[in-house]
């Protein structure tokens, strides 16, 4: 059988690929890419001189050395990578491509996107950056919940419109990204030919944590790549002036957690107040002998400003542990006590939220089955989710219509199963979450699975997938299904190993985000039992009133 | 897709914190009482419930004040007015059904506004029906079979919005597992796939037992009344499991665990499978009849109208 309508775009698009190594974008300029590296190879560069034999021969499953011609696009701006890249001869260009004024493509074209509206076929550039988009974004979370704020997370470069940078031998890009899940904020393209080690992210975490020295480098390069925008743009310091923010930038402390790890303990004397940079951390509480979770924190939350602030807290007040690999900035006491004296802006932001999580906490001793709910939320990453499909099992005819009018909307292929773990009388459906930190969409090789935009739904354009199931196996929560679509890939494909096989693609929820009637599910259940929830309070308020008024 | 047994689920567990009054009892929390959470699951939208119920009244009202002033039977003017409110009402109630046909048309609305307008527009559709008829036998044999069957179609409808209250709330508090009802057959068999692993190399005692007890259970899914009033355990399995287990030796207790494990997920699955085809099955009472409903009140329409 032959490709259906989109082989065109299909073959253009898989033309780009080239495997593992290039995960994103144009690798028709990769002009070499090595086997695996010995211990040797990986000794003969700076960067790995300090290990020993038998921690290269572990990291160098996750390394490869590539040569790339000049000009050739290593990533593209708002991309997903699980590689950082090392350069070992050469140069490579850094610019915001989203943008009128950024320097012309001369080999390669820009990602387009389908507008919704569009007909279908119509086709526009971005006319943002990453970083505009985000700035968006967070001011629409904040008008919805004044008392939440958003922390930027994708500056591994502030450049400004216009603005390109060139880096040289010795110098490392891509690790912020890939380290946090965050994507791209800016185009890479090869100024020279180049020679970079490219490093994945098992292999990144393992330096990191191996290192002292390679993890002061890539914090050094956070600080000045990244931080000081970063913390500009946070909500808490907003009203801070730039010499302050400046000297602050150097002086916080940078935390990597792994899962399990405590940040803090109950009773231990409090010294700094830490601000999430990206994870999850649970806040827990010593109560008759049990530790009982009061609530989380995610990412750009606060916490110590209540210890930090009130007369006579000296202690933590709660346990703080690392749910997964979490990333923190640590501000020392001291540094804490010229921050609120010199700006009081900033200490009326952490009286808000010292105040909002004092009510929490109070709240959840108030209604037990919280801290449950928290416990559960945390353990199957429900608090990642912007999006979860919830169905009270109490009300639930087993019908099956919102089955079928996702897959009725969907060209017949539905996009979650009615099945998934059970809290209570709720069943959690096994469908995409639509995660805050979308770890599905690292490494995609081809960019079919995507943001329809910065901070929205996570998507899959058919035409663009290739099948190779990245996507299915990097999602937690088996939200992601391989589909057989009775086509055979051409004897044209490339990659050749695509060839005669039969064509797949990933399927998932993509939210009916295109439609203005909501999501299929919600609306097809004729019995009102399908909730799509963002938040822990909007699940507590369904047990509430689950049966009650629709 | 090869079957996986379902999963448990998670019970919010009563926390020690919770039991000594560090937190407040959940009997305080601002979950659902037993009476709150009855009321909602059977009054979904009390909007529609009183609403329909004021509805009721009027069409009540007006038919008493109609009846004081004449006589009401089909032929009068009134009679043929609420024949013809009757039909626009039951026109309204089969939309339902198409809106589940349709599915694909997304700018048809929710659907649950329109079963509810099938819920309510049906019970409607028999007093306007009555009210026709002057609330007396009908005379001819079409009409009578008219009148018998849309209190056929009304009341199996009532049949299924009782069974559809009822039996998610046996389903959902009752059983920890959650199952699709077309997979029953390939889930029953890999539990009997498993169960026969497990006991392949196990004690005597515990074959004999699979054997003779448990492996005519596991040939397929079963129907067991007794899962309409919440049992859980139909087969009384535990006292076996509990008499057998004191007479092995601790390996092959938990050998025998696992097999009670797997026995308890068949018997949930039995559960579903029981009272998920009655939730299937009760709609053979109410659609094929109301087909013939629609088929019979087109002709009694036409006949009326031609003669």
């Amino acid at each position: 059988m032959s490709m259906g309508p989109h082989s065109g775009t299909a073959e253009q698009r898989v033309q780009l690929y080239e495997d593992r190594w290039s995960s994103y974008g144009d690798s028709t300029g990769l002009a070499d890419l090595s086997e695996r590296p010995t211990a040797k190879t990986l000794k003969a560069f700076d960067l790995f001189k300090e290990f020993d034999d038998e921690v290269l021969e572990t990291l160098s499953q996750d390394i490869s050395v590539a040569k790339w011609e000049a000009g050739a696009i290593l990533f593209e701006e708002g991309s997903y990578l699980d590689l950082a890249f090392y350069i070992v001869e050469g140069s490579v260009s850094l610019f915001l491509q989203k943008h009128a004024d950024a320097p012309p493509q001369p080999i390669y074209t820009t990602r387009m996107v389908t507008t919704p509206e569009g007909g279908g076929g119509a086709t526009k550039m971005y006319d943002k950056t990453v970083f505009e988009e985000q700035i968006e974004a967070q001011k629409e979370h904040q008008a919805k919940d004044a008392t939440k704020m958003t922390m930027l997370a994708s500056m591994d470069f502030d450049l400004s419109k216009g603005e390109e940078r060139t880096l040289g031998s010795g110098e490392i890009f891509g690790e912020i990204g890939a380290l946090n899940g965050w994507p791209q904020s800016v185009t890479a393209r090869t100024a020279s030919d180049c020679t970079l080690v490219q490093i994945r992210l098992p292999a990144l975490q393992q330096l990191k944590r191996k290192s002292k020295d390679f993890k002061a480098w890539t914090d050094r390069l956070y600080r000045e790549r990244s931080l000081w925008q970063q913390l500009k743009t946070t909500p808490l310091f907003a009203g801070a002036d730039d010499a302050f923010l400046s000297d602050l930038t150097q002086k916080v402390e940078l935390v990597s957690c792994s899962p399990g790890e405590v940040v803090a303990q109950e009773g231990e004397a409090t010294d700094a107040l830490y601000l999430v940079r990206s994870g999850f951390l649970k806040v827990s509480q010593r109560l008759a002998d049990e530790d009982v979770a009061m609530t989380y924190l995610s990412k750009g939350m606060t916490f110590g400003e209540a210890e930090l602030l009130m007369d006579g807290l000296d202690a933590w007040q709660f346990t703080l542990t690392s749910v997964g690999y979490t990333e923190l900035v640590r501000v020392e006491r001291s540094d804490f006590a010229r921050l609120v004296q010199r700006h009081p802006a900033v200490e009326r932001h952490l009286w808000e939220a010292a105040v909002a999580r004092i009510k929490e906490t109070g709240a959840t001793r108030q209604r037990p089955e919280k801290t449950d709910l928290i416990e559960f939320s945390l353990e199957k990453g429900l608090v990642q989710g912007n999006s979860i499909l919830v169905m009270d099992l109490d009300v639930c005819t087993r019908c099956d219509d919102c089955v079928r009018g996702c897959a009725s909307t969907h060209g017949g292929r539905p996009r979650f199963v009615r099945e998934g773990d059970r809290y209570d009388n709720f069943l959690i459906a096994r469908s995409c979450y639509h995660c805050e930190d979308p770890v599905c969409l690292i490494g995609c090789p081809t960019g079919a699975i995507r943001r329809a935009n910065v901070g929205e739904v996570v998507e899959v354009d058919d035409s663009l997938c290739i099948g190779c199931s990245n996507c299915a196996n990097k999602c937690p929560y088996d939200a992601i299904v391989m589909h057989e679509t009775g086509e055979t890939w051409p004897d044209t494909a490339l990659p050749e190993w695509l060839r005669g096989k039969d064509r797949k693609v990933a399927s998932k929820c993509d939210l009916c985000h295109t439609s203005d009637e909501g999501p299929a599910c919600v609306t097809s259940c004729p019995h009102s039992c399908a909730f799509r929830i963002s938040t822990l309070d909007e699940f507590q308020q369904l047990q509430a009133i689950s049966g009650a008024q629709r | 897709m090869k079957p996986t047994v379902p999963k448990k689920a998670y019970r919010p567990r009563a926390s020690r914190a919770a039991a000594s009054g560090v937190l407040k009892t959940a009997g305080q929390t601002t979950k659902r009482s037993g009476a709150t959470r009855w009321a909602n699951t059977w009054v979904q939208s009390p909007n529609w419930f009183f609403g329909f119920w004021i509805v009721v009244a009027l069409c009540l009202v007006i038919y008493t004040l109609n009846a004081l002033f004449g006589q009401v039977h089909p032929g009068s003017a009134w009679g043929l007015s609420y024949g013809i409110a009757a039909t626009i009402l039951f026109v309204a109630v089969f939309l339902y059904a198409l809106r589940r046909r349709l599915m694909k048309v997304r700018a048809l609305g929710r659907s649950w506004v329109y079963l509810q307008v099938h819920v309510y527009g049906g019970a409607l559709f028999l007093l306007l029906v009555f009210m026709h008829t002057g609330f007396q036998w009908p005379q001819g044999v079409l009409t009578w079979w008219l009148w018998a069957l849309s209190i056929w179609v009304v009341g199996s409808g009532l049949l299924g919005i009782v069974l559809q209250k009822w039996l998610p709330t046996l389903l959902s508090s009752g059983l920890t597992t959650e199952v699709h009802y077309d997979r029953i057959p390939d889930l029953v068999s890999e539990i009997r796939r498993r169960a026969e692993a497990l006991v392949e190399d196990a004690d005597y005692a515990i074959r004999t037992f699979y054997r003779d007890d448990l492996a005519p259970s596991l040939t397929g899914p079963e129907t067991h009344l007794a899962y309409y009033l919440g049992a859980s355990d139909v087969n009384g399995r535990s006292r076996q499991f509990d008499a057998l287990g004191a007479m092995l030796p601790a390996e092959e207790r938990a050998k025998l665990s696992e097999l009670r494990e797997m026995v308890q997920t068949k018997q949930e699955i039995d559960a579903h499978y029981t009272l998920q085809k009655a939730l299937r099955g009760w709609l053979l009472l109410h659609v094929p009849v109301s087909v013939v409903l629609i088929v019979l009140l087109g002709f009694h329409i036409f006949s009326v109208w031609y003669w």
